[in-house]
């Protein structure tokens, strides 16, 4: 009779590893509440957005401090440090472009989130908190931004700063608050750039994985919306768990967005003008592309004067994101289906149309000042 | 089901099926120095994209035929897709550019000429609203064309798609039973092997893409050339350093000299301790 222990069935170290700690804090269970979501009507490449922006923040903070590394937050030093980040520091430029052009593909993610969620009509009940987070999100993706773009300390991130930091000034009762409380002076300077900087890598990150967090909670929480079409028998059928499918087809949307920007750092790396003056010289001041059709809105003749401008930069987008953070109470009907509900449908594309043209326009203006 | 509605079906899943892996190559060809969309770049990235547009072809396109149609597309139906749909793109798409630039020149020219009357016989239209006006003038019918001729494409591919449907064999079954069979094309039957060769394959590509990339920016700026300033030290000649030590000695003594000339006894004036105090405390000035 053989009386030797089977080895086989022996934990190796790995597996004693994570015992151990799955012991104290329930590493399977959490696992299998992770990866065994069921996602309604199966895995979708629509479903990637999400998941795609995490990975792009994630990406982001790495090389953000990375950045930091040699990145001099002092109007004496910023412009310096950034060329010395691009000519000096071993692939150095390649971090600054991905950071760059990262910080653009958040924009755009979030853009095609956002637009997915409406189209889908997974905003509705009981998904309203989800939604509201998501907008909180947005801000704060449109904050990290503007607080970026200042850092380089060239004329173009100077000149971009005056003009945002102009529009806010126009917002009723608390603008003028909050020009100040950003510029700390009466021009942009040492303080504004001290601010920006502590906003950027301190104040937005910690709000961002806040409210990230929740917006992921509150997902699990109310569940996957699944299709907006198919019969109940096609959704079953197809029903799946998040780990394969989905987390595959999430793994190869992320790898394709991240060669995108590793390909724009190529095609387009990040270049600075010359250092910030506050004489613009022949340089036309110019925000970042995802603000330039609300720039080059403000050009029309409508929205002239003190009066206009308020209207073009502050009432028009602050009652627009009012309406998106209602938009669930509003709309209660539970029809999901984006052909079913054109008025939606027209407005969606309506403004999307209205962004492109106008950021076109804002493009081809340039070659007017030139 | 519509021939433009087969087009799309299946030429839009294999695009995004094809595009992650040719994005591969593309950036492995930029990291290199090698333009992906001109010369040796376009053609190389043109070649490497055949087998992977039939393959990405032929998985998508049964995908649509089990799951859209309940039908078992002939063996082989990707490499033959691919031919059709290729041969058909070639004269369809060039023509599509031409048409669409011949509408695009045509409107534009239209468009400048409707403006310059607009603003000779009744107004000047101010710039921002010209550029966004002349923009929606000749965009709008560019769009339509363009819109209308795609249209036209994906009928051509749906409706070569279409001979393949015709020698299908239908599917019984359950919904569930045909997802299942669809489910199985995208899953290998070593699973194992197959995630060690993309692992594999992973590292590798990232050790080609560090080892390829330049340590610095290839692309310095014509007009804003970084121009390294070196501070120049000053150099110190111990002798100088003496002589101005010895010249700042000497002054020193003089103002010595003068000041117990002024006041022999050395005497403070009035609330001359407090007043020394506070001269004391206070930060020294420039």
């Amino acid at each position: 009779m053989n009386h030797e222990p089977n080895l086989a069935n022996e934990p190796n170290v790995f597996e004693k590893v994570v015992d151990f700690v799955d012991e104290r804090v329930g590493l399977k269970t959490l696992q299998a509440k992770m990866l065994n979501e069921p996602v309604p009507g199966g895995s979708r490449w629509a479903y990637a957005f999400g998941s795609v922006l995490l990975f792009i923040f994630i990406l982001q903070v790495v090389t953000g401090i990375l950045l930091m590394f040699y990145y001099v937050p002092s109007t004496d030093h910023a412009y310096a440090s950034t060329q010395y980040i691009i000519h000096e520091v071993d692939y150095g430029w390649f971090l600054l472009s991905y950071h760059f052009w990262g910080s653009s593909a958040m924009v755009v993610m979030v853009f095609a989130h956002m637009s997915q969620v409406f189209l889908w009509g997974a905003y509705k009940k009981p998904r309203e908190l989800i939604w509201l987070v998501g907008l909180a999100l947005f801000g704060l993706v449109m904050a990290f931004g503007f607080t970026g773009y200042l850092l380089p300390w060239d004329q173009r991130a100077y000149w971009a700063t005056v003009v945002g930091v102009e529009i806010m000034d126009k917002t009723p009762i608390v603008g003028d608050f909050m020009a100040r409380f950003l510029k700390g002076g009466p021009t942009p300077g040492q303080m504004t750039l001290s601010r920006f900087f502590v906003i950027h890598v301190m104040v937005l990150p910690a709000g961002l994985m806040a409210l990230a967090g929740l917006h992921i909670f509150l997902f699990r929480k109310a569940g996957p919306a699944g299709p907006f079409r198919g019969t109940p028998e096609e959704i079953k059928a197809k029903t799946d768990y998040f780990f394969p499918r989905q987390i595959w087809k999430d793994i190869v949307a992320m790898a394709s967005v991240f060669l995108i920007i590793c390909s724009l750092a190529f095609i387009e790396p990040v270049v600075l003008l010359h250092e910030a003056t506050p004489d613009p010289g022949d340089y036309h001041p110019e925000p970042e592309w995802y603000f330039l059709f609300l720039f080059q809105l403000l050009r029309l003749k409508i929205f002239g004067g003190e009066f206009g401008q308020f209207l073009g930069a502050v009432a028009i987008p602050g009652a627009f994101m009012a309406f998106l953070a209602a938009l669930p109470f509003i709309d209660r009907s539970p029809e999901r289906d984006i052909f079913k509900r054109p008025l939606a449908l027209i407005g969606w594309i309506a403004i999307m149309l209205g962004i492109l043209i106008f950021t076109v326009s804002a493009i081809i203006n340039r070659e007017f000042l030139d | 089901m519509s021939n433009v509605k087969l087009g799309l079906l299946v030429l839009w899943p294999t695009f995004w099926t094809g595009f992650p892996i040719k994005m591969v190559v593309a950036l492995l060809l930029l990291a290199a120095h090698v333009h992906p969309w001109e010369g040796v770049g376009l053609e190389a990235l043109l070649l490497l994209s055949i087998p992977i547009d039939i393959w990405a072809l032929g998985l998508c396109a049964r995908t649509v035929f089990l799951e859209r149609l309940r039908v078992d597309p002939p063996q082989g139906m990707g490499l033959r897709l691919w031919a059709y749909w290729a041969g058909f793109s070639v004269v369809y798409l060039p023509l599509l550019y031409f048409a669409v630039g011949g509408v695009k020149a045509l409107a534009k020219s239209a468009t400048e000429a409707t403006i310059h009357f607009v603003e000779e016989s009744l107004m000047v239209i101010p710039i921002a609203e010209k550029i966004t006006l002349e923009l929606v003038m000749w965009g709008m019918p560019t769009t339509i064309v363009l819109i209308v001729l795609v249209y036209g494409w994906l009928f051509g591919l749906g409706a070569l798609a279409q001979r393949f449907v015709r020698v299908s064999t239908p599917v019984d079954g359950t919904f569930q039973d045909i997802v299942y069979k669809w489910d199985l094309l995208r899953i290998p039957k070593d699973q194992p092997l197959l995630l060690t060769a993309f692992t594999g394959a992973g590292v590798v590509l990232v050790f080609v893409f560090w080892g390829l990339i330049p340590v610095s920016t290839p692309h310095p700026h014509e007009d804003y050339e970084f121009v390294n300033v070196k501070k120049v030290e000053p150099k110190i000649i111990p002798k100088d350093v003496i002589k101005s030590a010895e010249q700042v000695l000497a002054r020193a003594e003089a103002t010595i000299k003068e000041l117990e000339k002024e006041n022999p006894k050395g005497e403070l004036p009035k609330n001359g301790k407090a007043q020394a105090a506070k001269e004391g405390s206070k930060p020294p000035t420039k």
